[in-house]
Order: structure tokens, then C-alpha cells, then sequence
């Protein structure tokens, strides 16, 4: 890991597109260790390339760039929930990659994987098969797994949408405890309050970079408005969004 | 029934089943679990102008011809299903015909004679040579070897794809190592089950074990032990019946599959009368 408060992710010149669409524009940003980043923006402002192209996984033009290993968290919704394996075998998973062709996962992984387990709060489910937990759960075991990587920065893609209360909650102390043990910790979310409330750092993405900072000086309704537009509330001072998941552009 | 297993004929054929019951077994998990089963039933068939070509020319023999035909139909759909407008099996299913009708006008043009087409559609598991059986081996023991490395990696990449690409967990690789392996134990199973019929041994016992278990590791070998029994009792019956041993066996997967859906779908139903 590398020392305290130095850049572990950055971006530089970041462009993305697809055929003539342009899903990414001249992003540039740095984020530091020990930090835990909301990404925000409307639907289709680029939140999820934003992640593939730290991950290497979609093509891009200027740099992307993360320090370290990466441990990812991507939406629920790609994963195949008949196929047959336990909560346990899920978090297992996550230590495959370290262990090479050759190595099985040994007492030592599977005792890990029991202490992630207990800490997402999913210990009684460990032989519960996948498709048999709540999304709250499954939510849970995928991000049991990611910690079982055991990586430096942690990607986390709309890690709270869909997820009952308890699991949230449950999930946010967990994301918290990786900043403080000095990884650097980068979620995507719709929830606008959710991230001002446990975020320390926000970038506000719309195609092109709206703004990036710490989240006093993101969260304010002349920033966020560049982003959403008219899709923003004000009420008494405080700041709401207008119907932004069913959003479409 | 049983002092027949005296022959020497029928022992070839119990140990040709047997061994090929392994890989069969265990490849057929992935191949229903990652949605593959018409792909494998397709490799089967494009075996068949394969195995044509090879018994026209010497040089080349019909275990290379059909390995290569296998081999090149995998190539040829995994090309064309990333084209999307491909996907959802329009291009095996062209392939498929194609193949099977390749083979037919192959035979003819040939003169046929020496390989008669029944025999190359459904196998012939009693006429197994020796020879047959020590390809059987080699092929069981080196698909067995390469899944038992690529297990893991099979796994976290059918659960997750998105996932398992930017964590390093081989998708590319144990996609295609699959591939092979599919095609190289296809191809040795060809002269017990013929082209036409190994995908019921490819995919019936391990949709069959996929109904009985939510584990992985109890699938794979529900899926080899049924594969392995199927064949045994296939294989009596066809010989107390007289029938031809590939279709026999066939018809047992289907029946094991059948029984165990059946009994699935009761016991799912009384949970739910009766809940607990």
C-alpha cells in the first residue's frame, strides 16, 4: 500500500466513447488513500465507465490509473444467482486471483473468508446457497469477496441501491473501516444525501468533470445544479433530486 | 444377463463408458451451467463431415478430421456470437445444419460402404476397439487434469463475469480452455455415442445433478456417477434388448432426468403446502 495521503487513483485526459456516443470527456482528478469517494451524476453521466476504465476494462483514452491492487464491486444485477454456490463460497471466490494456478484455497482462506463474512454480517448464511439470500445479502456476500482480495482500492458500483436498510447500514460502517485502514475507497451512487452524509470526498460527474473536492465544498446546490440541471429541488435550504432513478436521457 | 460381461467386447464397452463418464460429467456441469448445452450438442454434429473427411483421407483419419471440425466450429461461433446481432445460438444453429448436411454429401460423394451413417450418428459403444479405449483414457485423464487446475477460475468466472475480468480470474482463458476440452471429448466419444447422441451425455446427467443439488462440488459428481450408471444400464439394457447401445443409453439419460424432474417439482411442491 502506498504511504499515507498520497494519489492512488487518478485520472488524466480521460475520454471514453462508444460508437459516436461520448460517454466520458476530459476527466482529470486525483484521490488520495484513507479517502471514501461518492461518485454522483444523473443516469448516463459516465459513473460506471468511469469504474471499467480504472479497471482497465473499457478502452479510453488518457490515462486511468490506480495505485496498488483494485477490488471491485460491480452491480448486482450481471451476476447469475442460480448458479450453485453458498455465501461462503462467494467470499471464497475473492481469493482465487492471489493464489495462482496452482494453489487451492487453503484453511488459512477459508478462515478469512468466515471472519469477512462475520464482518458484513452475513456469519449465519455461510451455507446458505446465493440465490437464496436477499439482495441486501447477496449485496453483502459479493462485497465479502472484494474484501477478500484484499486490494488497495476498493471500486464499489452503486454498492446501496436496492438494498434494505439494515444491509446498508451494515455495508457503510464496513466501507468506512477500509478508509480508515488507509485504503482508498471509491462508490457510485444515485443517493445524493446518502453520499453528502458518508462520504468525505464527492466528484460530481455529467460526461465531462462537474466538480471534485471534499464534500462541503462539492455539496452545494450552485455545484450540483451544473450537473443535474433542473432535476434538482431546493426546499427550505435543503436539496433534493427529482425523480433521478427513473431518469432517462 | 451378467456372464455376458465375459466378452471381451462388452468389457472394451463397460470401460470406454466408464472412463468417458468423468470428463462427460464433469465438463457437462459447465457446459449447463454456463448455458452451453446447444453449443456442445452443435460440436457434436459438426464432427460428423469431420470424421467423413478423416476416413477419406488416411493421412489425416477420423479422429484428426473430427477433432479439427470441432476444434474449427468453436472457433467459427465464438468469433461470430461477438458479433450481437449473432447471439442467442442463430449461428449454431446454421452451423449445425450446415454440418449435418456437409456430411451427408461428403458420405454420398464418397461412394459411402466402409463407415455406414447410422454408426457414425449414433456410435457403436459395442464395437469399441482397443485402441478406442486407450484414446478414451488419454482424453479423460487430460481433460480431468486441465478442469481440476481451471476449477476455481470456472467458477468465479460463470458466477460473475464483470467481476471476474478485472480481478484477474482467467475469463478468457478458462473459456477457452473449455472449448477444447468440449471438442476433444466430444471427439473421443464419438465412435460409443456417435455425433448425434453425445450431447445427451454431455448435457442430460448434469442438468439432471443440477436439479438435485445447490453445491458445486456435489453437482459434479452427482453428474460423473449418473453419467457413469446411465451408461452401465444403457449399455445391459441394450445388450438384454438387443437395441443399439448409444440410443439406449440415451434413452436411460432421459428416463434418470425425467424421474429425478418429476420428483424435484413434487418436493417443491410439498414445501410449499406444508411450510416449515
Amino acid at each position: 500500500m502506498s504511504a499515507d495521503g498520497s494519489p492512488t487513483v487518478a485520472t488524466s485526459g480521460l475520454s471514453v466513447s462508444f460508437g459516436s456516443r461520448q460517454a466520458l470527456e476530459d476527466v482529470s482528478f486525483e484521490l488520495r488513500s484513507g479517502t471514501f469517494t461518492g461518485v454522483l451524476g444523473p443516469n448516463g453521466a459516465g459513473k460506471t465507465t468511469l469504474l471499467g476504465a480504472l479497471l482497465g476494462t473499457i478502452a479510453h483514452r488518457g490515462s486511468a490509473r490506480v495505485e496498488g491492487r483494485p477490488a471491485y464491486v460491480p452491480q448486482a444485477g450481471a451476476i447469475d444467482a442460480s448458479f450453485p454456490i453458498d455465501a461462503l463460497g462467494v467470499v471464497l471466490m475473492g481469493r482465487y486471483p492471489r493464489l495462482g494456478w496452482r494453489r487451492r484455497p487453503g484453511p488459512d482462506d477459508r478462515r478469512r473468508a468466515r471472519e469477512l463474512l462475520e464482518q458484513v454480517g452475513l456469519a449465519a448464511e455461510a451455507r446458505t446457497s446465493f440465490g437464496a439470500l436477499s439482495g441486501g445479502q447477496r449485496q453483502r456476500a459479493l462485497v465479502g469477496r472484494a474484501l477478500a482480495q484484499e486490494g488497495d482500492v476498493l471500486l464499489l458500483d452503486e454498492p446501496l441501491t436496492g438494498v434494505d436498510a439494515p444491509s446498508a447500514e451494515v455495508l457503510l460502517e464496513v466501507f468506512e473501516a477500509e478508509r480508515r485502514s488507509g485504503r482508498t475507497v471509491v462508490m457510485t451512487t444515485h443517493d445524493l444525501a446518502q453520499a453528502a452524509r458518508v462520504c468525505d470526498r464527492l466528484l460530481l460527474l455529467n460526461r465531462s468533470l462537474v466538480a471534485a473536492g471534499r464534500t462541503d465544498e462539492v455539496f452545494r446546490s450552485e455545484v450540483l445544479r451544473r450537473a443535474y440541471g433542473g432535476d434538482l429541488l431546493l426546499i427550505d435550504g435543503q436539496t433534493a433530486l427529482l425523480d433521478d432513478a427513473h431518469h432517462h436521457h | 444377463m451378467l456372464e455376458a460381461l465375459d466378452a471381451p467386447y462388452l468389457q472394451r464397452a463397460l470401460l470406454a463408458g466408464l472412463v468417458l463418464s468423468i470428463p462427460l460429467g464433469l465438463l457437462g456441469c459447465w457446459i449447463v451451467l454456463r448455458e452451453l448445452a446447444f453449443f456442445a450438442h452443435a460440436v457434436g454434429v459438426a464432427t460428423f463431415p469431420g470424421v467423413v473427411v478423416g476416413l477419406a483421407l488416411p493421412a489425416l483419419g477420423p479422429f484428426a478430421g473430427a477433432l479439427l471440425a470441432a476444434l474449427g466450429f468453436s472457433a467459427a461461433i465464438s468469433a461470430s456470437e461477438a458479433d450481437h446481432r449473432l447471439r442467442g445460438g442463430a449461428a449454431t444453429g446454421l452451423a449445425l445444419a450446415v454440418a449435418l448436411a456437409a456430411g451427408a454429401v461428403l458420405l454420398t460423394a464418397r461412394g459411402g460402404g466402409a463407415a455406414p451413417v447410422d454408426r457414425l450418428l449414433f456410435g457403436s459403444l459395442l464395437a469399441v476397439s482397443s485402441a478406442d479405449v486407450v484414446l478414451c483414457l488419454v482424453g479423460a485423464a487430460v481433460a480431468v487434469g486441465v478442469l481440476a487446475v481451471l476449477l476455481p477460475r470456472l467458477a468465479a468466472t460463470t458466477f460473475d463475469r464483470t467481476w471476474a475480468g478485472p480481478a484477474g480470474a482467467g475469463e478468457r482463458v478458462s473459456a477457452s480452455a473449455l472449448l477444447v476440452l468440449v471438442s476433444l471429448v466430444v471427439v473421443c466419444a464419438l465412435p460409443a455415442v456417435g455425433s448425434l447422441l453425445v450431447s445427451a451425455l454431455l448435457v442430460v446427467p448434469a442438468a439432471t445433478a443440477r436439479l438435485i443439488t445447490e453445491r458445486l462440488a456435489p453437482m459434479l459428481a452427482w453428474a460423473t456417477g449418473l453419467c457413469a450408471l446411465e451408461t452401465v444400464a444403457g449399455l445391459l439394457l441394450a445388450r438384454a434388448l438387443d437395441l443399439p447401445p448409444g440410443a439406449a443409453i440415451a434413452v436411460v439419460t432421459g428416463l434418470g432426468f425425467g424421474v429425478i424432474a418429476a420428483a424435484s417439482a413434487a418436493a417443491s411442491r410439498l414445501t410449499r403446502v406444508a411450510p416449515a
